[in-house]
């Protein structure tokens, strides 16, 4: 009631947007959205000014020179780097879906003895902070490396092999697989499917939604990582982007408008899934709770 | 035979094998990386371990970072752990008023039980080591199957890993015949429940009891080798004092909490009278605290004092900032979407690159942007991320006062570029976790209130905000746990200029593993900080039953 005649009200006499309660809002809406995109702002305008500009106070480049990005990619080896990047979140991602996916229908829709208690088990993982883990695991992927047959250290298994089993991933899936109605199953199964055949061609052709969401999150994992590759890589064949722009920054030094354009780079990728998948992306992030 | 075969039977023993089949991938990945390690890292912590292993040196390393206050924290683990036990058996006794006998005789199993867990991490912790020397005996050598296979062989079965593997036998031997005959006696599914519960307390009592030992052992053993070097032996009349006040501190606090159910005023008043004088009295006996802590690495307590700044300094004002947005956003305004996207934008961005730019933007240079704005205002630049001096030591020292006291410094200026940085980033997550908060809250309150006369402040203020408090709570948890976390950011941010100003706990920990390759006190310093988070998680819980609104 109260809603329909204040819209009315509001209506007839002028513009909702015009209010000075409105003005407000969009005025302190407004400075926020300032101080939130600046430095963007500063980024792509600093790596867009020759080095002369970069370094002075300027704002806004007198010319525009494209070519910082050219040499940015090629001085912080961008291509091997975006590469290596690419083949790390495609191997997890790989990896993970095929691992939670399994885990996580047996965690829903398979009764077995001690089921609860091995789920709550993984899921007591969480509150280990990764302090604690990455000491003892960058000796176990160094033991792995030197007994088996492939080594681990700077090469693909060190770098994804530990976050293929990830217990958010299950959890997120469990709780999507619980939902699907027994009848479903219940059905299938007098059609002869067994689990399997269940999974692949009902429940996960209903999943798309959760699917998704652990892929950008397996993706920003990636892209965001800091720690663990620098520690399990000392060479550039498989350091992904964000220690090679982690380097870059050291080595360029002074040269301000490469370094931007070499963020900038690193930010591209994260920035077009996000345009394009906002309302899952945002969804995502928000349920996960935890990022990196 | 044919008896118990029957076809139902097997279709159930084929369903609990695909089910077991098809976690176990994901059981394996996560206990071999997410489980062991934690296990691991205790091990590495109770060693001299400068990448390579060295010898035991039991809690050396928690007492090169914490001193003698190790033992107190020890100890009390112990007795926390004792009296868990003693609640859950209590509970257990309560739920089972009937069997007398049955309940006694379940114990023998339940120690059994406690006995395997307990004799199966003794064999794992002797058979480590030798498991992990393998890597250093087929280096050099080509590698074979056969080779590694032999060697893993000799690993299981060196003399000390055997004998333990005997004692762990008859324990499982042992266990196994009890279970059988007490199954044989009394065949309801509750027994097997109760010796699982019981087990988990005997298991929880060993583990106490040889803690209680074990650090009365290392304490009495550190007091006797001070007393004949001649060194002050004096820490042990300081942790007395410390673990009376605390204990002190607790019942002040009980008494404290109970004052208010007292009937009369006199009661209420002698309740909060004895609280205070317990409290004051345990404080006075905390006292002792500087002392014991100024045996412990300076390092450790610097990264401490900077987490604790760096939670101070940006959780309020990221939750304050966020809600405030939230509740102007929530308005569904023209092109509030659009806001939504650019609040969230810095979350979503990768650390490395916007920490980059903010290396930049808050750079010493004059030229750079804030250093140019703050001479376009007329003030002085400044040196930002390259400064170590404390925020209120550089106010006063811009007042003329020189003599500034150190421990009043405050955050150096340098860790405050980093806390508003984790500010910008954070916002926008908050942002979006309030406003799915407000969503949840019936609109009709809000206007209910409004027809009344409230003003929106008072909407805010009476309704809107205590029917957040779950996700104020939420957000509160998320980010003190993420202080301790944090790495990223700052390891991108940090200079060699601030002296280690900026090095909250994590950041800490990883130097000294990465950088000064000390993993065994690395791995006790990291279990410092789980113990912490522990803590926190803990405390927050009972908060959070008090203060917490669920509407």
């Amino acid at each position: 009631m109260a809603k329909k005649s204040s819209a009315s009200s509001t209506g007839v006499s002028r513009p909702s947007w015009l209010s000075t309660g409105h003005i407000f809002t969009y005025v302190v809406l407004c400075i926020g959205a300032v101080i939130a995109i600046f430095p963007f702002f500063w980024m792509i305008s600093t790596s867009l000014m020759s080095l002369g500009e970069a370094q002075g106070t300027r704002l806004i480049p007198s010319a525009v020179h494209l070519e910082n990005y050219a040499n940015a990619w090629k001085e912080a080896r961008f291509s091997l780097y975006m590469w290596n990047s690419v083949r790390i979140t495609f191997i997890t991602l790989a990896g993970e879906l095929v691992v939670s996916i399994l885990a996580a229908y047996a965690f829903a829709r398979i009764k077995f003895p001690g089921r609860d208690v091995l789920f709550a088990l993984l899921l007591s993982t969480l509150m280990i902070p990764a302090m604690v883990t990455i000491i003892p695991n960058f000796l176990t992927v160094t033991w792995l490396g030197r007994i088996g047959p492939i080594k681990w250290i700077n090469n693909w298994p060190a770098l994804t092999v530990p976050f293929m089993g990830n217990i958010f991933s299950i959890f997120l899936l469990r709780q999507f697989f619980i939902q699907i109605p027994d009848e479903l199953f219940d059905s299938a199964q007098i059609d002869g499917a067994g689990h399997l055949r269940f999974l692949w061609s009902i429940v996960l052709p209903l999943s798309k939604a959760p699917l998704m969401v652990i892929i950008v999150l397996s993706f920003i994992g990636t892209w965001n990582a800091l720690a663990w590759p620098l520690l399990v890589t000392n060479s550039p064949d498989w350091r992904p982007v964000s220690v090679g722009l982690y380097s870059f920054i050291d080595e360029a030094g002074q040269m301000i408008n490469l370094m931007m354009a070499g963020a900038f780079i690193v930010i591209i990728p994260v920035l077009v899934l996000y345009f394009f998948t906002q309302k899952q992306f945002t969804e995502s992030i928000s349920r996960s709770g935890l990022k990196g | 035979m044919a008896a118990w075969l029957t076809p139902r039977r097997v279709r159930q023993w084929r369903e609990y094998l695909t089910g077991y089949l098809m976690v176990a991938p994901a059981v394996l990945l996560i206990f071999v990386f997410g489980i062991f390690p934690v296990g691991f890292a205790l091990f590495v912590s109770l060693h001299k371990w400068r990448l390579k292993r060295g010898d035991i040196i039991g809690l050396t390393n928690y007492t090169n970072a914490i001193g003698p206050l190790t033992y107190l924290l020890v100890f009390g683990l112990g007795v926390g752990l004792l009296v868990f036990a003693f609640v859950r058996t209590r509970h257990a006794v309560k739920e089972n008023k009937e069997g007398g006998l049955r309940f006694l005789v379940l114990n023998v199993p339940g120690i059994l039980l406690a006995g395997v867990a307990l004799t199966f991490i003794r064999w794992t912790v002797l058979l480590l080591p030798n498991v992990l020397d393998i890597a250093d005996k087929i280096r050099g050598v080509e590698k074979t199957r056969d080779l590694f296979m032999q060697l893993l062989q000799e690993a299981f079965t060196t003399e000390t890993v055997l004998a333990a593997r005997t004692t762990m036998f008859w324990f499982i031997l042992a266990a196994f015949l009890a279970i059988a005959v007490t199954l044989y006696f009394w065949r309801t599914p509750k027994t097997l429940q109760l010796e699982f519960e019981f087990a988990v307390n005997w298991f929880l009592i060993g583990v106490g009891v040889i803690l209680l030992v074990y650090v009365y052992g290392e304490m009495m053993t550190a007091y006797n080798t001070a007393v004949q070097t001649g060194e002050d032996p004096g820490f042990l009349p300081q942790l007395i004092s410390i673990a009376s006040g605390l204990i002190l501190l607790f019942i002040g606090w009980k008494l404290w909490h109970r004052a208010e159910d007292q009937p009369s005023n006199l009661m209420f008043l002698l309740r909060l009278g004895a609280a205070m004088v317990f409290v004051v009295g345990g404080w006075i006996m905390i006292g002792e605290l500087p002392v014991i802590v100024a045996a412990g690495d300076p390092d450790l307590w610097v990264g401490l004092r900077a987490t604790l700044f760096y939670a101070l300094g940006t959780i309020p004002f990221q939750l304050g900032i966020s809600i405030f947005l939230a509740v102007l956003l929530f308005q569904n305004l023209r092109g509030s979407q659009m806001f939504r996207v650019m609040y969230f934008m810095p979350y979503v961005t990768p650390v490395v690159a916007s920490a980059a730019v903010f290396r930049q933007l808050f750079s010493n240079r004059l030229q750079a942007p804030v250093n140019a704005g703050m001479r376009l205002l007329g003030l002085d630049p400044l040196q930002w991320l390259w400064e170590p001096k404390g925020i209120f030591q550089l106010a006063a020292l811009k007042l003329g006062v020189t003599n500034f006291p150190e421990w009043a410094a405050g955050p150096s200026l340098a860790l405050v570029v980093i806390m508003t940085f984790s500010i910008w980033v954070f916002v926008g997550y908050d942002t979006v976790i309030y406003m799915a908060g407000l969503g949840n809250i019936p609109r009709e309150l809000g206007e209910a209130a409004e027809v009344d006369g409230a003003s929106r402040w008072q909407v805010f203020r009476h309704i809107t905000f205590p029917l957040l408090s779950p996700t104020t709570y939420f957000l509160t948890l998320i980010s003190v746990i993420g202080t301790f976390k944090a790495f990223n950011h700052i390891w991108v941010m940090r200079l060699d200029a601030a002296l280690g100003t900026t090095d909250t706990f994590s950041v800490v920990i990883f130097t000294e593993f990465f950088e000064k390759l000390r993993y065994g006190y690395a791995s006790a310093m990291a279990f410092i900080l789980f113990a912490i988070i522990l803590a926190l998680t803990f405390v927050n819980n009972k908060v959070q039953g008090s203060r917490v609104f669920y509407g």
